[in-house]
């Protein structure tokens, strides 16, 4: 039995997922977009059923690509039961998604979600009166705390017990509008009856090349026949009409000529009839129906005070706001960097000894100890030196989201972020930059269109990450003082800013501005927040840590052979252009690694540790100027080809460097004339 | 249901003060920010509260049949209002 989850953002859906189906699920893009649905499997009463997650939505005739995907995933038929979780606590604004999915007359079951949080609210619902209303179970759940879950499933098992199930009876819209609707349902039907093979037939709302054809795929809809007709289309008719009047104009221009016909002659109707837009039309009507059944079921009494309406005085409040931000931020980075600093400290020692261990067996010359230097060297790379960090970041980050802070940032810092060309939201993967690039790009997935994940995700590369950080002040700051370090940081955030203005310049914002609901504060629940940091982990345990290890070991390989020199004749012309000695080409290959590698093994390349011996203070700035900006690391670069895909990524590694040789050589200038 | 115009309110959202209450009246854009409206709860004839408005240019908070929405003011401006209280 397949089990599909549908709900707005917010609802609790997840957390409903997450209390029946566990670590194992997955996450996967629908085909050939970026939106991410969760899928997994659920032991219900010794029976075990695929359970999937969709996209929070709040229409399945959305504009966004979540309501578009998950639109095509329902018409595409491959599901048995769908559950709507809602938030009871925002009843009268979800029942409008739960009266447009009554129109798929489909299985449908009503969870009501966060029962506590209404109560709270003071609103009381009566469930029966709910379910006769709507003509579908429903259940009451606090999904958080696990009351109420198995019985929403128990209920959906039971509906696919007893199939063929009676169909939920649609709601009636106001007579002149209904009229219409039925009216183009009937054309719809008659259309898809009558014609076949042209564009006229199969259910239009999938794209054309998606839609099933009927041959050797399992569980798609089939093309509808003369002889199936009769009963059961799916999707429905009306649903069909209903979608393609209210819909984005562009679904018109890809249906054959007759049922674009109707449905423009329709629209027309509804325009000349109600003097508004069929859209606007259709949604106040679905709107005003959903209050009016909020009235007939639920009783809103005296909400109970509660320190969380007083909170976002303080916390959204014009300076003390900010002031709260600033703690909250600094605190966090605080606990991730001890923390990291610790846990890191300790993994390098066991892994340190682990290579004395390794020479010892293996005899310190021979290409074996090499290799399995590397790939140790790579390993402890992954584990030592970006774990620590990583996972107490994530941890951090899904408290945060969880509690309901992000949103309340994100409008704190709309404004200054606009200055960038992003949202309010785009703050944080910009200011996890900070400490490390992997996390920062993998936290872009909290923005919702293409264009600002990649601006975000450019501008959090070039944020000097922890790892930067310490080649800065164990170079520059060491050699050169403090203020010349601090220098390196103004002039970064100068980048930042300008970066964010010329790709704004390239690449429009396009979205009219913010518009996001803000959820109330509540305590995050430990499992949601252990799976979320686990899920966003494992993307980096997958992608990035392999390549970690086998290039490290490549590297190990290229040193044993002595074939250093040749890396360092073969980039001679970029190190002879920033005016450093030759021996430095290898460490700048090693920093693509791990940016810290190039200060260890800069030491190494030359020799010595006291670097300022074999370079002069302007070398060592020219140096640490170009390995800032130069690339991204490995790992960063893997995480970044993920989320933006190859081509973008070689785009901005192209853009990276560029920018590195114009600081550099820039300063070069500069130190020329001025010593 | 009558259409409603808007010929006696000329404000906009973004130029409401913080804590009036208002009655959107209609809202001028195309199909896609509509739709973006609606699916937030934000219809033609609702009645909404401004909670606070972010410094610098930044949001409006509204709050909506007891949903708080984050709007930014170029949004903002395309939602024409009528004062309530």
């Amino acid at each position: 039995m397949k089990v599909v989850l549908v709900g707005q953002p917010n609802s609790g859906k997840s957390t409903l997922f997450n209390a029946v189906a566990g670590y194992r699920s997955l996450t996967s893009n629908f085909a050939g977009t970026t939106v991410e649905y969760t899928h997994g499997k659920a032991r219900v009463d010794g029976e075990t059923i695929d359970l999937i997650d969709l996209p929070g939505l709040y229409s399945l005739n959305s504009a966004n690509p979540a309501g578009v995907s998950s639109r095509e995933f329902l018409l595409r038929n491959d599901w048995d039961v769908l559950i709507n979780v809602v938030d009871a606590s925002q009843l009268a604004r979800s029942l409008e998604l739960t009266i447009e999915l009554l129109d798929l007359q489909a299985p449908l079951i009503l969870c009501l979600n966060m029962m506590d949080e209404a109560a709270r609210k003071g609103i009381v619902i009566d469930a029966k009166a709910l379910a006769v209303a709507l003509g579908v179970p429903v259940r009451e759940a606090i999904a958080g705390r696990g009351q109420g879950v198995v019985e929403t499933f128990r209920a959906a098992k039971g509906l696919y017990r007893r199939r063929p199930f009676a169909p939920p009876v649609p709601l009636c819209y106001p007579p002149e509008l209904e009229a219409s609707i039925e009216k183009l349902a009937y054309e719809l039907r008659e259309i898809r009856v009558a014609s076949s093979g042209d564009q006229d037939t199969g259910p239009v709302l999938l794209p054309i090349d998606s839609r099933p054809s009927g041959t050797g795929v399992d569980h798609v809809v089939a093309p509808p026949t003369a002889e199936t007709a009769g009963q059961a289309l799916f999707p429905p008719p009306r649903f069909e009409a209903l979608q393609l009047l209210r819909g984005d104009p562009n679904l018109l221009t890809q249906l054959g000529p007759k049922k674009a016909g109707a449905v423009r002659h329709a629209q027309a109707e509804i325009t000349r009839h109600f003097n508004q837009p069929p859209d606007t039309v259709i949604s106040s009507a679905r709107h005003a129906a959903s209050l009016n059944l909020f009235e007939l079921v639920a009783r809103v009494t005296r909400p109970r005070s509660d320190w969380r309406e007083q909170a976002d005085r303080l916390i959204m409040h014009p300076v003390l706001g900010y002031v709260f931000l600033g703690i909250v931020f600094l605190g966090f980075f605080h606990l991730v960097f001890d923390l990291g600093k610790i846990g890191e400290t300790r993994l390098m020692t066991l892994f340190d000894s682990g290579i004395a261990l390794l020479g010892q067996s293996l005899g310190e010359h021979s290409m074996r100890f090499a290799l399995a230097k590397g790939a140790l060297l790579g390993t402890a790379g992954a584990i030592a030196n970006v774990l620590p960090y990583l996972v107490p970041f994530l941890i951090g980050l899904a408290l945060l989201e969880d509690a309901g802070y992000l949103a309340r940032v994100g409008y704190l810092m709309d404004a200054a972020m606009h200055r960038l060309g992003l949202h309010g939201t785009a703050m944080l993967p910009v200011l996890l930059g900070y400490g490390c690039s992997v996390p920062a790009v993998l936290a872009t997935r909290i923005l919702p269109s293409r264009r600002d994940r990649f601006v975000a995700a450019c501008l959090a590369v070039l944020v000097p990450c922890s790892a930067r950080m310490t080649v800065i002040f164990a170079l520059v700051g060491f050699y050169l003082g403090a203020n010349y370090a601090l220098g390196i940081y103004a002039l970064n955030l100068a980048i930042v800013a300008v970066a964010g203005y010329i790709l704004t310049k390239i690449w429009p914002e396009i979205s009219p501005g913010m518009l996001m609901e803000v959820p109330p504060y509540h305590r995050p629940s430990l499992r949601v927040v252990l799976l979320k940091t686990w899920w966003r982990l494992r993307e980096f345990v997958i992608i990035a840590a392999p390549l970690l290890i086998a290039g490290s070991a490549l590297l190990g390989a290229i040193e044993f052979l002595g074939w250093e020199r040749f890396i360092n004749t073969l980039l001679s012309p970029l190190t002879t252009l920033l005016g450093l000695p030759p021996a430095v080409g290898l460490t700048l290959v090693f920093g693509v690694l791990r940016k810290e590698l190039s200060l260890l093994m800069l030491m190494q390349a030359l020799g010595t540790t006291q670097v300022a011996t074999v370079l002069t203070t302007g070398q060592i700035l020219i140096f640490t100027l170009f390995v800032t900006f130069y690339l991204p690391c490995l790992a960063t670069l893997a995480t970044l080809a993920r989320e933006i895909g190859w081509k973008l990524t070689a785009v901005a590694s192209a853009a990276l460097f560029v920018l590195a040789m114009v600081i550099s050589l820039t300063a070069r200038g500069l130190l020329h004339f001025l010593v | 249901m009558k259409a409603i115009t808007p010929k006696t309110s000329l404000l906009t959202l973004d130029q409401a003060r913080a804590n009036s209450t208002l009655k959107i009246t209609s809202i001028s854009g195309g199909w896609g920010v509509r739709q973006n409206l609606n699916e937030v709860g934000l219809h033609v004839g609702d009645s909404i509260r401004i909670l606070r408005k972010a410094p610098f240019g930044g949001p409006l908070m509204v709050v909506n049949h007891g949903t708080k929405v984050a709007v930014g003011r170029r949004l903002a401006a395309k939602i024409k209002v009528e004062v309530l209280r």
